[in-house]
């Protein structure tokens, strides 16, 4: 006991130092994802964000056409997740590469690369905080949001920052860019809709729950999910709330429209259809599922995608109250991201799973193909 | 893994939030204070075993020089002391230990209600106790503070965040130095030599760890260090007149 008495303070220190170090990752084995990769599917090609890289693969088979960084092993340029914002000569993503030393802090960087070929054209390292969801193209500017509270505009031809707007809090949310107006909304419970060529507020629309979702657009109107558990219609133009829809939980991916109907998910597992123009409900149904991710519609607007945080991918035909248009693809892994689609696939991203990326013809849900291509032995 | 804590203490962080006008560093601080409540009587019993043995250390200096040669005898010698006079040898780590579930569930509650990435913040949606009055609608909370990120841990970018460890290791510093048992005697003693190395080694510990995580949880650390400074002081009053002080104790036989 003596022993234990003269050495207690060694003692309980290294138990602590051990749990601290346990609790604070230094011990744990490879760093896992925190957060989700995104995609954007343009044509016949696949953007997407595959945490080391972004990678451009043919959209048919998943071939690739090229990567950045070619080599992340030899060239890393860190952690990828948003999606990646494409036009006709850019792909834009960003990434957060890890601190240099004990007291270096993560560089949170966003890098232009040429569509065609992947060639890096410019980049831009001026945020304090993480990239959470990808930026939006428009007007030859690229406007992201950044969990330092700033929304930040760029040119998109050569990275110059054209203007910073400050919110309260972090902002999540990718942008919406209709015209020469930047529709986003932030944690600080505000959305907010700028000038795109200076960054100059027009309005700004205060509820009692973050933003965290893409607005989108109808005939003037926006329709854009809160954390106060409410779905707001806003008149684009003017700021003002037309009608908003009140759900059991967070709305958090962004809605889709198609004709007159809005559909959202909140985070329990609810799917709605409802009214555009009242906001009344038609249909909804709950999932088996938590969902973060945003709903996705097939070009022609008969199937609502939606996936779901266990890993699965639904196909909610819309003409039929949400019935299952086959049945979910389960797969290992959580799926976080809103599925990206063109007129005959369905493309899902993963994290935690065997595969990242899955991609599904839209009629039955048959696999196309899945990347990385993992041969069992 | 501590989220069976961190979720219930994420909750109560955001009950204050609504219940202080909506400032986070009120409900982190009243937070605080509470769990200080609730560990009182672990922390009073570490302030008084520490204050025994402060008392007895001349006698268990006596007792080693007595048994330098024979550790055996020593061991028995000191804890038939410490038996006779009611001191518990683990009365001093035993609130330590029991705090550290505590620091862990508050690491994961300051990630869940300020979080700084989305996978957190995806996950505590799911346990937000909707039954509790105003938490709708309030996560993420405001997260600013003198400028800096209450979420996030400090910065270059917001160097004064920094300010925050140092606070953390000055107070924690005076901590340990007035409540670990003061030796006497052979100040060359392993036990002095430990006691003065620990000194310095906690609050350089807590500072490094309060570097890696969210500045909110500076604001616990300096927090309870300040209450227990007050507290070991409230005792000393109280107590002054009625005993002799162990230091001047031993002074006076030295």
């Amino acid at each position: 006991m003596n022993r234990f008495w003269t050495w207690r303070w060694p003692i309980a220190l290294a138990v602590l130092a051990a749990l601290l170090l346990g609790a604070s990752g230094c011990a744990s084995g490879p760093v896992r994802a925190t957060s989700w990769t995104g995609l954007t599917v343009v044509g016949d090609v696949l953007y997407a964000a595959d945490l080391t890289q972004i990678q451009a693969l043919n959209a048919a088979d998943a071939d690739s056409l090229w990567a950045f960084p070619e080599d992340p092993e030899e060239d890393g340029r860190g952690t990828f997740y948003v999606t990646p914002a494409v036009d006709e000569d850019h792909v834009i993503a960003a990434s957060q590469m890890p601190p240099a030393g004990f007291l270096g802090q993560p560089r949170n960087v966003v890098w232009a690369l040429d569509r065609d070929t992947g060639s890096l054209l410019w980049h831009f390292d001026d945020a304090a905080s993480q990239y959470v969801e990808g930026g939006a193209i428009g007007g030859g500017v690229f406007v992201i949001g950044n969990s330092d509270g700033n929304v930040y505009a760029l040119d998109v031809e050569s990275g110059d920052l054209k203007w910073t707007f400050e919110t309260g809090h972090r902002v999540w949310a990718t942008p919406l860019i209709v015209s020469d107006t930047v529709y986003v909304g932030s944690m600080d419970r505000h959305l907010y809709a700028l000038d795109l060529a200076d960054g100059r507020v027009r309005w700004d629309f205060p509820t009692q729950g973050a933003f965290a979702g893409t607005p989108a657009l109808r005939n003037g109107m926006l329709y854009v999910g809160a954390f106060d558990n409410r779905l707001y219609a806003i008149d684009a133009e003017t700021g003002t709330e037309v009608w908003r829809f009140e759900s059991g939980n967070w709305f958090w991916g962004g809605p889709a429209v198609y004709d007159d109907i809005v559909y959202a998910a909140d985070v329990e597992g609810n799917v709605y259809a409802l009214d555009a123009d009242t906001g009344e409900e038609i249909w909804h149904r709950g999932l088996d599922t938590p969902v973060r991710a945003g709903l996705t519609l097939s070009e022609d607007g008969s199937r609502l995608f939606v996936s779901g945080q266990g890993g699965a991918l639904y196909a909610l035909e819309t003409a039929r109250r949400g019935a299952d248009s086959w049945r979910p693809v389960e797969s290992e892994g959580q799926a976080l991201s809103t599925p990206a689609v063109n007129e005959s696939i369905v493309y899902e991203a993963l994290i935690y799973g065997q595969h990242r990326i899955l991609a599904l013809y839209v009629e039955n849900g048959g696999e196309v193909w899945a990347y990385p291509n993992v041969v069992e032995e | 893994m501590f989220d069976f804590l961190a979720y219930p203490m994420a909750n109560l962080i955001l009950l204050l939030y609504n219940l202080l006008g909506q400032s986070t560093i009120a409900a982190i601080s009243a937070l605080t204070l509470l769990i200080n409540l609730l560990i009182l009587p672990l922390t009073l019993s570490q302030q008084r075993s520490a204050r025994k043995m402060q008392e007895f250390q001349p006698e268990l200096e006596k007792l080693q020089k007595k048994y330098a040669n024979n550790k055996e005898k020593l061991a028995q010698e000191q804890m038939k002391l410490y038996k006779e006079a009611g001191i518990n040898p683990m009365g001093g780590c035993l609130p330590l230990l029991i705090q550290m579930p505590i620091w862990f569930g508050l690491i994961g509650a300051i990630r869940y209600a300020i979080p700084s990435t989305p996978l957190e913040l995806f996950q505590f949606s799911h346990h937000i106790y909707k039954w509790l009055p105003g938490v709708v609608g309030l996560v993420p909370l405001q997260s600013t503070f003198l400028g800096m990120d209450l979420g996030q841990p400090p910065s270059p970018a917001q160097w004064w965040s920094y300010s925050l460890p140092v606070l953390v290791l000055v107070t924690s510093w005076l901590q340990q130095k007035l409540l670990t048992p003061a030796t006497t005697g052979d100040s060359q003693s392993q036990s002095a030599a430990m006691n003065r190395q620990m000194q310095i080694m906690m609050p350089l510990m807590f500072m490094f760890f309060t570097l890696q995580y969210a500045v909110g949880l500076s604001i616990y650390f300096v927090l309870s260090s300040v209450i227990r400074i007050v507290q070991y002081y409230l005792i000393q009053n109280g107590r002054s007149g009625e005993k002799v002080d162990g230091r001047a104790r031993s002074k006076g036989q030295a």
